[in-house]
This record gives C-alpha cells, sequence and structure tokens, in this order.
C-alpha cells in the first residue's frame, strides 16, 4: 500500500481516493478539516492552496484544501453551509495567508484565529463576499 | 532602545509597493509584520466574467515578468476540462518559452540583488543580459512582456527555425558564464555580502510551505519539473540545484546554477524539436462541468491554478491562482528577525519577490 493509499485509513473513511481533473480527490462528508491537517502533517505533506467555490442558490461555500505528497496533489473538499469553518493555522503554518485571503474575498469566518486585512486595505469592506460584489 | 521602523510602501529599498514594520532593538531585527494588497486588482473575480478566449488574455496580465507561466498553467487546466491534448511540438515549444523566461527572470534578479549588493556594475550587466534574453523572446513571440505563446490546445506560434533559437541561447550561456555565474557563485565578495544572512531554516522552510528557489536553497528538494513533470520535460536530463545553508547566499547560489541548468533544458528542447502541429487547429471548445488543478514550476516557484467549469458555459465558474510569492512571503518575516536593519533590504529581494502576483 502506498502512502496515498493508506491516507483514507489514516482519516478513519471507508471512501476512496477519485482521480479528476489532475487532482487525488477524498470526497468524504464524515472528515473534518482539522482532522485532515493533522493527518498531512503525519505523512509530511505540503499544504499548497485552499480555493473557495461558491454554491448556487445561497447553499454557502465549498472549500477545496489541497496538499502535495511527493508530487501528487491531493484534494479535500469541504461544504460550508454557513459562513464559518474551523482554521488549521494553529497545526498548518502555510495556511495563515490564504485563509485571511478566502475571508476577505468571500466573507467565510475561520474559527479559532483572528483574520487580519491583508489584501484589502479599508478595513471597513473587510469580510464583504467579493464575488457577489463583482457579479 | 526599542523602536518601530516602517519600510515601505514606497522606499527606494523596494521595487514595488509593500510594507514591512519592523521591530528593532538598536540595529538588530527583533521581529517584523508585512502588509501586502496596496494594488490588488481583484483578478479573480474578474475572470469570471470573461469568455475562454479572454481569460487567457486576462491572466497573462498577472505578472509583468512571468507572464508566459501564468497562461501555460491556466492552459493547462483547461486542456484537462476540455479533454483537449496538445502536440508533441507545442509541448517542447512551451518549454522553450518557460526556461527564456526562467532565465530572462533569473537575470533580471540578479541585477537587482547586485544592485542591493552595492555592486552597480554587475547590476548593469545584468540587464544589458536581460534585453538580450528579451529579444530571444521576442523573436519567438513577437513580443517582449506578453508573449501570448499558449493557446488552449497548443501554441499560437511556431519555432520555425529552432538553430537560430539555438544559436543565440549559446551566445547568451557563454555570456553568462563569464560574467554573472562566476560573480554569484564563487566571487569573494558576493559571498561575504550574503553569506550567514536572512537564514530560513529547514524546519521553517517546511512549515512555511516555501516553494522554489527560496524552498530549494534551505535544503527542501522540491522542483515540479522534476516531481510532477508536464510540458515535455520528462523528456529531459537536468539537476535540481540544492542548497542546505538557507541563507542569501544559498538562494544566490541556487538561482545561478539554475540559470546553467535552464541553458541544458533549452539545448534539448531546441536540438530535439520533434516536427508537425504546434496546435490543435480553430475549432470551438467544449468544456465539461468539472474543476480542474495545474501546476507549474515558475521562477520563483510553484504556481497553481484551479479553475471550475459549468457546461455549456463561455465563462470560467471560478479561476484560483495561487503564485509562489503569495506561499513566500510571510517567511521574509523569519529571514529578517535576528538580522541587522542594514540587510534586510538585500534579505527581502533574496526571495525574488513578485507584488504584481501577490496583488492579484
Amino acid at each position: 500500500m502506498t502512502k496515498i493509499e493508506g491516507i483514507p485509513q489514516l482519516l478513519g473513511t471507508t471512501e476512496t481516493w477519485v482521480d479528476e481533473g489532475g487532482v487525488h480527490w477524498l470526497p468524504a462528508s464524515e472528515l473534518h478539516v482539522r482532522q485532515v491537517a493533522a493527518i498531512m502533517n503525519e505523512v509530511h505533506a505540503r499544504f499548497v492552496t485552499i480555493t473557495a467555490v461558491e454554491l448556487s442558490g445561497g447553499q454557502g461555500f465549498r472549500l477545496e484544501y489541497h496538499w502535495d505528497l511527493g508530487g501528487e496533489l491531493l484534494g479535500f473538499p469541504f461544504e460550508v453551509s454557513g459562513n464559518s469553518i474551523e482554521s488549521i493555522y494553529d497545526l498548518c503554518e502555510a495556511v495563515d495567508w490564504i485563509e485571511r485571503e478566502v475571508h476577505e474575498g468571500f466573507a467565510v469566518d475561520f474559527i479559532g484565529r483572528e483574520c487580519e486585512p491583508l489584501l484589502l486595505r479599508a478595513g471597513d469592506r473587510l469580510g464583504v463576499n467579493l464575488h457577489e460584489v463583482v457579479q | 532602545m526599542s523602536y518601530k521602523i516602517p519600510m515601505g510602501p514606497y522606499h527606494p529599498a523596494l521595487e514595488e509597493p509593500y510594507k514591512l514594520d519592523m521591530f528593532c532593538d538598536g540595529e538588530t531585527v527583533s521581529d517584523a509584520k508585512l502588509h501586502i494588497g496596496f494594488n490588488f486588482r481583484g483578478i479573480e473575480h474578474l475572470a469570471e466574467t470573461r469568455n475562454y478566449i479572454q481569460v487567457i488574455a486576462l491572466m497573462e496580465r498577472v505578472c509583468g515578468i512571468c507572464s508566459n507561466i501564468h497562461t501555460l498553467t491556466l492552459c493547462q487546466a483547461m486542456e484537462k476540462l476540455t479533454g483537449l491534448t496538445p502536440p508533441p511540438r507545442a509541448l517542447y515549444i512551451r518549454v522553450v518559452m518557460a526556461e527564456l523566461e526562467r532565465l530572462h527572470s533569473h537575470v533580471l534578479w540578479a541585477g537587482i540583488a547586485a544592485k542591493l549588493m552595492g555592486f552597480k556594475t554587475m547590476f548593469m550587466s545584468c540587464f544589458a543580459l536581460r534585453e538580450k534574453i528579451m529579444d530571444v523572446l521576442q523573436a519567438i513571440s513577437g513580443n517582449r512582456v506578453n508573449y501570448s505563446m499558449n493557446c488552449i490546445g497548443g501554441v499560437n506560434r511556431d519555432i520555425t527555425d529552432p538553430q537560430a533559437v539555438l544559436t543565440g541561447v549559446e551566445q547568451l550561456e557563454r555570456e553568462m558564464v563569464r560574467t554573472i555565474i562566476p560573480i554569484f557563485t564563487s566571487s569573494t565578495t558576493a559571498q561575504s555580502r550574503c553569506a550567514g544572512i536572512g537564514v530560513l531554516s529547514n524546519e521553517k522552510a517546511v512549515s512555511c510551505g516555501v516553494v522554489g528557489p527560496t524552498a530549494r536553497a534551505s535544503g527542501v528538494a522540491q522542483d515540479l519539473r522534476r516531481a510532477a513533470p508536464y510540458a515535455a520535460y520528462s523528456d529531459f536530463e537536468f539537476n535540481v540545484p540544492v542548497e542546505s545553508a538557507g541563507d542569501v547566499r544559498a538562494r544566490l547560489r541556487v538561482r545561478a546554477l539554475e540559470i546553467m541548468e535552464s541553458c541544458r533544458i533549452l539545448r534539448q528542447a531546441l536540438t530535439k524539436m520533434p516536427p508537425g502541429e504546434w496546435n490543435g487547429g480553430e475549432k470551438k471548445l467544449v468544456f465539461f462541468t468539472g474543476t480542474a488543478l495545474s501546476r507549474v514550476e515558475a521562477p520563483r516557484g510553484e504556481v497553481v491554478y484551479s479553475v471550475s467549469w459549468k457546461e455549456n458555459s463561455r465563462n470560467p465558474a471560478r479561476v484560483h491562482v495561487r503564485t509562489p510569492t503569495f506561499q513566500n512571503m510571510p517567511a521574509i518575516r523569519w529571514m529578517v528577525m535576528g538580522a541587522r536593519l542594514a540587510d534586510t533590504p538585500l534579505i527581502q529581494a533574496s526571495i525574488d519577490p513578485c507584488y504584481s502576483c501577490t496583488d492579484r
């Protein structure tokens, strides 16, 4: 069993990887983002980025977390029904700026940390859903 | 006595606008805080309002130095969503453009580093060389900054005479071996100015998730051209220079050695370029519903594009760009902690920051 194949077992899920669009996705709804971050640390995966996607019909957001393991890109999608998700900043220092950017660009709150202004200099506009503003 | 020194957003030691608040004890920096966002353009959101042709032109403007890399990464992602595979010749041309751009970027950076070291003659030499690299890029693409080379399914222009480009590259290589490479790898002046400053330990490099030459100078041997080959990189032999010291000198050496490796890749690509088509031809593209990710090793490190599409739509549903500087910049805080105030401009420059990419 390769390191990647063993990850679902480490996460305690019976789901398997789905290869799509250049990514190994693990679409397991029961997963918790902090649990994933801890396992990624354990297997020495490198954090890559978080992509925020606004779902249609006001259904919230999907946050796609990506890690690199030996050149393979791993993806973990998390549906955010409200506008908040737990921060993994204390587990993974590399997420600092991207969590702040997602907070600013999509008004998603990361529980457990303060998000200081990053890309938007006007403080009163912080946390605005820019996606909606553009549309 | 403790005090705070704000550097930027407009400062003689900064090439582009950002701000570094440095907390100092005497001449020593005890901590620092970075502020970016002075030129935020909202390009990702704008991309959702552009069709699949316009979005390529838009994303080429994310960066003025590695513009080709952005369209390459975007086109690779869009090819996954359309099922198109570029012909072999197009993949070779993409490698040629990417490596020429790496040369251009590294030589430009070497010039700026030389200026910050107080080595103005080398600054002039580097910028003269950079002009010649841009001449080669212009000869291939017709453009000097935004090359418009990549399209979905291939490239927009052929390299009609690879031998002429090779002659130009070999001439450049000879000049670089005579000027830049010895200065940045063995000159006592440059080495002593850069040794031991701006250290980013291997542990901190891993923890911050830094990428590109910044990571490789801290002993992290990651390079997507080797780890996850794209375009035609799996056809070429090259080394990935790695240094362990993590200081400015190590970053200097890694980039100097990468210049030589780029020349090596260019020689192979231009010599072995396969004949045939260079793009998929004119046709209406059909996108699948879904998300595709693409990664490329840009001069400053890994660029990531996540592109989502809904079937029958002309515009992307989402384009997310993770640029290397966005990942590398937070590490500046750890590099300047404990440094002398006078060294901080050079330390900041040593990651080769691109604010245009960061404030995309």
